[in-house]
C-alpha cells in the first residue's frame, strides 16, 4: 500500500503560526517540503504558488490475519516427511543422483520411523513404573474379556452341520450346572469359607456412579451394585504354599466367559467371612481368623486391604464368622460377631475402633460361641445367632433387652448355617428361619416359639449351610459334606428334597448362596471351587405359593402337635 | 513385577493366542512374546494404524477418543487396547 502525500499550497491548519511573529518556528512536521512551503508562505503569503512536491513512499505491511484451525492428531514424522516432499518438489530436479540419495534417506527414515531401541534397563524400568501397572491392569481386563468371547461372526450356517448342543436339560424343575469358577493359582488347595453375591438394590438413587473422567473399564466396575453378576468368594489358607498370603478373596464375574477372577484380594490371615458392603459400592468387608476385619476397595489397585481393624481387646480377638452391613443408606453399621461371643458394631468410615460392642451371654453365664448370624428381613435391631453348642439364640442390639433374649434348643451339634425367610409377598413369613447343623439335620423354626417347627432329616452327613430363596416363599437350598446340593420346596414335599444333585467328585460343600434374582445358586466346596447352578422352573414363584405355604405351615404345626411347648414371647420388633 | 509376567504367560497359554506385545507411546516395543522381527513389524504397523484411527475418531468428533481396535483378517485377529502412554496388542486365531 502506498500513500502519496501531496502537499498543497494552503498551509496545514494545525501548524500555522501567527504570521506576525517574525521568527519562524519549526513545527512538528519535519518534512522538509512542508517546511519549505511554510517558509515560502511566511515571506510571500499572498502569492499562491503551486509547485511540485516531494512524494513520500510509505510501505505498510499487510495486516496479519490470525486464524485458528482445528488441531488434528497427525504425528510429527508424517509432517516432516510431507514437508520434505514439498521441498523436493519445489527444488525440482537438481543433480539427479543427489536427489535420489536424499529421497532414499528420507524414505528410510520414515519407513524405520523409530530407529531408537530401548535398552533392557529402560524396559525394566518401564515395566515397574506405577502408570504402566495401572495401564496393564486395565487393558488386560478388557483384553481377557474380548478373548473369551468367541463369537464367530463369519459363521456360515448353510455349509456346516450344526452340532446339537445338548445341555443338561433334565426337565424344567431341576438343577443344571452353569459355570465353575476356579483359579489355578489362588483357589488351589484352599477351602471356600464364604460366598456373597453383589446385592441388587431397587433404588437407582442409591447407586453411586463414578465420574466420567475415569477410563471406560473402571467406570464400569467401580460400583458393584448395578452388577448382580458379581460374586465374591473367600478362601482359607493354602497349606501347600506357606509363602502365599493366608487369606484370599476373589471377585468372580458371571457375565463374561473369561475364567479368571475379576478382582483378586488377599490378606495376612485366613478370611473366614466376606461380604459386599451394601451401602458402599466399592467396598468388600472380610472377617478373618485372627479377629481382624479388613476392607478392600476396588478403586485402588492394591490387592491388600485398604483398612483394617486393630487387633485389640476392644475389637475382636477370635475368628469373625459373621459380617453383615445393616441399616439404610444414611445410617448403616457393620455388625460383626466373633466366636468368643463378642458383637461389635462399626462405622465403615472409621475402623480404628468399634462404635459399640457387647458380650453375648445367655442368662449371665458364659458367653455364646457364635458360628453364624442372620438378620430377619427389614429388621436392624433383632437378630439370630447360632452357637457351637447347638443352641440358637435371638438377640437385640439396642433397647431394654440388649443382648441375648431367647434360647432355641433343638440341634445336637454345632449350628453351621442360619437363614431368615426373605421372600417378600402377600403373606409375611419373616418370623421363620432355618438352621443347619453337624447333627445331619436342617430345622425350621419360628421366632415365636422356642422349639423347632420341623426337622428335615434327609442328609447322611454334616449339613454345612442352608439358605432361603430370596424370591420363592417355600424354597430353600442346603449343602452337606457328601457333595449334595438339595433344594427343598416345602409346598411340594417336606420329607425329601424336591431337587438334588451331587457335585462332581463329591467334595464337601461348605457354602451355598442364592443369587439376588433367585435363579442361580452358588456352591463353594472344600477344594476351592465355586459351582454355579441354574435352577429352572422350580425357582420361579407363583402368587398362590404364599397362600399354599401358609397351609403347609399349618399342616406342619398340626402334625407336630405333640410335645410342642408354646414359646413364651413374641420378640419386640 | 512378577504379576505382569504371570499374567502375560497365562494369556499366552490361552487357546488361539499367538502373541502379546506391549508398546510404548512412541511405538517402541517394551515386552513381547513373539520374535524380534515380528515384534518390530507389528509394533510399527500397529502404531501407524492406531494414530490414523485415533485421528479419524477425533476428527469426526473432537470430544471422542479411541478405546479399542480389532482387526479381523482371514487368518487371525489383532486386538489393540490403546492408552495414553502405552498400548497392548494381542494376536489370536479366533477359530481355533
Amino acid at each position: 500500500m502506498r500513500v502519496v502525500n501531496l502537499a498543497c499550497s494552503l498551509p496545514p491548519v494545525p501548524c500555522v503560526t501567527p504570521p506576525a511573529a517574525p521568527s519562524r518556528t519549526l513545527q512538528w512536521d519535519t518534512d522538509p517540503s512542508v517546511l519549505q512551503l511554510q517558509a515560502d508562505s511566511e515571506l510571500g503569503r499572498r502569492t499562491h504558488r503551486l509547485g511540485p512536491s516531494k512524494i513520500t513512499q510509505v510501505d505498510f505491511l499487510p495486516r496479519e490475519v490470525v486464524s485458528y484451525c482445528k488441531e488434528t492428531q497427525t504425528p510429527l514424522a508424517a509432517h516432516q516427511s510431507e514437508d520434505e516432499e514439498e521441498e523436493e518438489e519445489v527444488t525440482e530436479q537438481k543433480a539427479g543422483p543427489e536427489n535420489d540419495l536424499q529421497e532414499e534417506e528420507e524414505s528410510k527414515d520414515t519407513k524405520e520411523g523409530h530407529p531408537r531401541e530401548l535398552t533392557e534397563e529402560e524396559k525394566q524400568q518401564v515395566l515397574h513404573s506405577e502408570e504402566f501397572l495401572i495401564f496393564f491392569d486395565r487393558s488386560i481386563r478388557v483384553m481377557e474379556r474380548a478373548l473369551a468371547e468367541d463369537s464367530n461372526i463369519f459363521f456360515d450356517y448353510s455349509g456346516r452341520d450344526l452340532e446339537e448342543k445338548e445341555g443338561d436339560l433334565q426337565g424344567g424343575s431341576s438343577l443344571s450346572l452353569n459355570r465353575l469358577f476356579y483359579d489355578e493359582h489362588w483357589s488351589k488347595h484352599r477351602v471356600i469359607t464364604c460366598l456373597d453375591w453383589s446385592p441388587q438394590l431397587y433404588h437407582p438413587l442409591l447407586c453411586s456412579l463414578s465420574l466420567s473422567h475415569l477410563s471406560p473399564v473402571s467406570t464400569l466396575l467401580s460400583s458393584y451394585f448395578q452388577y448382580p453378576e458379581l460374586l465374591v468368594a473367600s478362601y482359607n489358607n493354602n497349606e501347600d504354599a506357606p509363602h502365599e498370603p493366608d487369606g484370599v478373596a476373589l471377585v468372580w464375574n458371571m457375565k463374561f466367559k473369561k475364567t479368571t477372577p475379576e478382582y483378586i484380594y488377599h490378606c495376612q490371615s485366613p478370611v473366614v467371612s466376606v461380604g459386599f458392603a451394601r451401602f458402599h459400592p466399592n467396598l468388600l468387608v472380610g472377617g478373618t481368623y485372627s479377629g481382624q476385619i479388613v476392607l478392600w476397595d476396588n478403586r485402588s489397585h492394591r490387592r491388600t486391604p485398604v483398612q483394617r481393624t486393630p487387633l485389640s481387646a476392644a475389637a475382636h480377638t477370635h475368628p469373625v464368622y459373621c459380617v453383615n452391613v445393616v441399616g439404610t443408606q444414611n445410617a448403616n453399621n457393620l455388625i460383626t460377631v466373633s466366636t468368643d461371643g463378642r458383637m461389635c458394631s462399626w462405622n465403615l468410615d472409621m475402623l480404628s475402633q468399634p462404635q459399640e460392642s457387647m458380650e453375648l451371654v445367655y442368662n449371665k453365664s458364659k458367653p455364646v460361641a457364635v458360628t453364624g448370624m442372620a438378620f430377619p428381613t427389614g429388621d436392624v435391631n433383632n437378630y439370630i445367632v447360632g452357637s457351637e453348642e447347638g443352641t440358637v439364640y435371638t438377640a437385640s442390639r439396642h433397647g431394654s433387652k440388649a443382648g441375648i433374649c431367647e434360647m432355641f434348643e433343638g440341634h445336637q451339634g454345632p449350628v453351621t448355617g442360619i437363614s431368615c425367610h426373605s421372600a417378600v409377598g402377600p403373606v409375611d413369613f419373616s418370623h421363620l428361619f432355618v438352621t443347619s447343623s453337624f447333627d445331619w439335620t436342617v430345622k425350621l423354626w419360628s421366632t415365636k416359639q422356642n422349639k423347632p417347627l420341623y426337622s428335615f432329616e434327609d442328609n447322611a452327613d454334616y449339613v454345612y449351610d442352608v439358605m432361603w430363596s430370596p424370591v420363592h416363599p417355600s424354597l430353600f437350598a442346603a449343602v452337606d459334606g457328601m457333595g449334595r446340593l438339595d433344594l427343598w420346596n416345602l409346598n411340594n414335599d417336606t420329607e425329601v428334597p424336591t431337587a438334588s444333585v451331587t457335585i462332581e467328585g463329591a467334595p464337601a460343600l461348605n457354602r451355598v448362596r442364592w443369587a439376588a434374582g433367585g435363579k442361580e445358586v452358588a456352591v463353594g466346596d472344600s477344594e476351592g471351587r465355586v459351582w454355579i447352578y441354574d435352577v429352572g422352573e422350580l425357582a420361579v414363584p407363583h402368587s398362590e405359593d404364599w397362600a399354599h405355604f401358609g397351609h403347609t405351615l399349618m399342616e406342619i404345626r398340626a402334625n407336630h402337635g405333640d410335645g410342642e411347648e408354646e414359646g413364651p414371647v413374641e420378640l419386640a420388633t | 513385577m512378577a504379576e505382569v509376567e504371570e499374567t502375560i504367560k497365562r494369556i499366552q497359554s490361552q487357546k488361539g493366542v499367538q502373541g502379546i506385545i506391549i508398546v510404548n507411546a512412541e511405538g517402541i516395543p517394551i515386552k513381547s512374546t513373539l520374535d524380534n522381527s515380528s515384534t518390530v513389524q507389528y509394533a510399527g504397523n500397529v502404531h501407524q494404524l492406531l494414530m490414523k484411527a485415533r485421528g479419524m475418531v477425533r476428527d469426526i468428533d473432537p470430544q471422542n477418543d479411541l478405546t479399542f481396535l480389532r482387526v479381523r483378517s482371514k487368518k487371525n485377529e489383532i486386538m489393540i487396547a490403546p492408552d495414553k502412554d502405552y498400548f497392548l496388542i494381542v494376536v489370536q486365531n479366533p477359530t481355533e
